[in-house]
């Protein structure tokens, strides 16, 4: 009976066994069918946008809306007017470029002082119990509530409206940085305790890299906060902006600019946080690869 | 086991030469924890052990009965409430290079690579790069995982992890390896695989083991001694057995079934 169930004992069967042991999907080139093709996500993707512009299409050429919803056709030739014509002076690159500029500049500040406190509150618990309070109080404070303070504290100048994406990216770059510290698992710092690591050890080789994935995910948020603020900043009170394009729009009941607009902010805010994405790659090599952009 | 026939006593003994100096003395340990400043937690209650030079002993129990209390005050990671830890005659009060511990939910560093966590344990101790990685190096071939240094821990299946996890106690050069129910997230078939490399990796690198199970099996195949613990808190000593059988060892051999019934109808007394 105990013949039947020899088991490999000694070394030389190892290689075999974590052969066994490697989680692989081998690719397999499978052949193309109709059935395979539309039920293909990219496939689908292609049909849905489509779809929708085409959608968009027939009703902005449609009287539904009596003029009120520029057709994509007319939103692309408007823009495309727009990189030679200037609107207040600015080409469409120079508004795209004044909006970015204040947002990487809100966004770098805020994050170059709130991850090293967030951290440092996280790590040390007096300097916990003396920020936490005065934080509390600002955190749940929406960030556009700040507006109208700035503007008479800054004037409608930069530095209000950078002032008031400091306020809005702040807040989850510290939160984040703290509880991405807080939830590191304990048992980690013994490891580094019983290799013979002291507590330097433990935060250079736990607690910052453990925190970094924390750290991105609120570096997104606060970059799609940025967003947001800088828009209302520049919707209040600018001469230059994205935000300024619209209103002009608006003013000049001119649809195709306040709908082209929205659709570049929603490109450049969506490349600064594919640029952030591409940072944390860079960053965190040893993250599963996340599943799309 | 004291009825073992003579050959395998006498294959015993040879192995056993330096094996009557204690490495490990545990007089008395106590341990009580204390939550939220009033609820007391008794975990421990007077256990006294000894582990022999390069012996494999193994702690026997099941869950929540304080092993890995136990083990983690041994590593110097906790102090008892009463009661002392001797290695080689010192007090222990803190961890140390001597000890190595592995984890049951393995504790890789995620972010570092098969070789950046086994070469972990000498970096932190500062040996140069050259060295440290050719110490790695070593233990990772030891433990199987050559042709994987550059693989990431989410890479690796558990029972890989845990290689790296063996390997990264081993290159620290400690005396003592001490394993908390090490293989305890494993399926079935890679642990009883993992048993087979721990002995074959033991036997190859000769270290004083204390090794923490829940699993009679696991203990028998491993053990030269098993210290068992009550099942219920605190937990105490309840009986020790010297596991007298020839290595390898067989799963299906008579007096290991023998000796698994045994262990099991005096654990479910105290159970
Ligand atoms: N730091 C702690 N504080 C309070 N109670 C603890 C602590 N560590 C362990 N315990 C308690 O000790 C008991 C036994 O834990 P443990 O040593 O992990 O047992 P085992 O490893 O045998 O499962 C648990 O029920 C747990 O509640
Ligand atoms: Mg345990």
């Amino acid at each position: 009976m105990s013949a039947m169930i020899k088991q490999p004992t000694n070394s030389g069967t190892g290689d075999r066994a974590i052969a066994n042991e490697v989680q692989e999907a081998v690719g397999e080139k499978k052949p193309m069918t109709i059935y395979r093709v539309i039920t293909n996500e990219y496939f689908l993707y292609c049909v849905s946008t489509v779809t929708f512009l085409l959608v968009w299409q027939v009703i902005g050429q449609s009287d539904m809306f009596k003029g009120a919803l520029a057709s994509p056709v007319q939103v692309v030739l408007r823009f495309d007017r727009m990189l030679t014509d200037t609107l207040a002076g600015l080409t469409l690159w120079g508004h795209i470029w004044a909006s970015t500029s204040r947002v990487l500049i809100g966004f770098a500040l805020a994050s170059a002082f709130a991850i090293p406190i967030g951290l440092f509150m996280a790590l040390n618990p007096y300097v916990d119990a003396i920020i936490k309070p005065v934080f509390d109080i600002f955190k749940p404070m929406p960030p556009i509530a700040w507006v109208s303070i700035a503007i008479l504290w800054f004037g409608i100048g930069e530095p209000s409206k950078i002032f008031i994406i400091v306020i809005g990216t702040f807040v989850p770059c510290l939160l984040n940085a703290y509880t991405g510290i807080r939830l590191i698992e304990p048992e980690l710092y013994d490891v580094v305790k019983v290799l013979g690591g002291n507590r330097r050890d433990e935060i250079i080789q736990v607690s910052f890299p453990a925190s970094f994935p924390a750290i991105f995910a609120g570096l997104q948020i606060s970059l799609s906060n940025a967003w947001t603020c800088v828009l209302a900043a520049e919707l209040v009170a600018s001469r230059s902006g994205l935000g300024f394009i619209i209103v002009q729009g608006m003013k000049m009941s001119d649809t195709s600019l306040v709908i082209g607009g929205m659709v570049i902010i929603a490109i450049v805010a969506w490349t600064t946080s594919l640029l952030v994405i591409i940072l944390e790659k860079l960053v965190c090599p040893w993250k599963r690869k996340l599943e799309g952009f | 086991m004291k009825s073992a026939d003579y050959a395998s006593s006498q294959y015993i003994c040879l192995e056993r030469d330096n094996m009557n100096t204690p490495k490990i003395v545990c007089q008395n340990i106590s341990k009580i924890f204390i939550q939220k400043g009033t609820q007391r937690v008794h975990v421990l209650q007077d256990i006294s052990l000894e582990v022999r030079d390069n012996e494999f002993l193994v702690i026997l129990g099941p869950g929540q009965c304080g092993k890995s209390t136990l083990l983690r005050i041994i590593a110097g990671l906790e102090t008892p409430s009463e009661g002392t830890v001797l290695l080689d005659g010192q007090t222990v009060t803190k961890p140390g290079p001597d000890r190595g511990l592995v984890f049951q939910s393995y504790m890789l560093f995620a972010w570092r690579t098969v070789m950046g966590n086994v070469e972990m344990g000498p970096k932190l101790n500062g040996v140069p790069k050259a060295e440290r990685r050719k110490i790695a190096q070593h233990y990772i071939n030891l433990v199987g995982l050559q042709k994987f240094e550059n693989h990431y821990p989410h890479q690796l299946s558990g029972g890989m992890k845990q290689r790296v996890g063996i390997a990264r106690a081993y290159a620290n050069g400690p005396q003592v390896m001490l394993l908390d129910e090490p293989f305890g997230q494993l399926d079935a078939q890679t642990r009883i695989f993992m048993e087979q490399e721990t002995e074959r990796i033991w036997q190859t690198e000769k270290r004083t083991v204390l090794f923490v199970t829940n699993n009679i099996d696991e203990a028998i195949f491993l053990a030269d001694r098993i210290v068992s613990l009550e099942g219920k808190l605190p937990g105490r000593m309840a009986s020790v057995y010297d596991i007298d059988l020839p290595r390898p060892r067989e799963h299906t051999d008579m007096k290991f079934l023998h000796l698994r019934q045994m262990i099991t109808d005096a654990s479910t007394l105290t159970l």
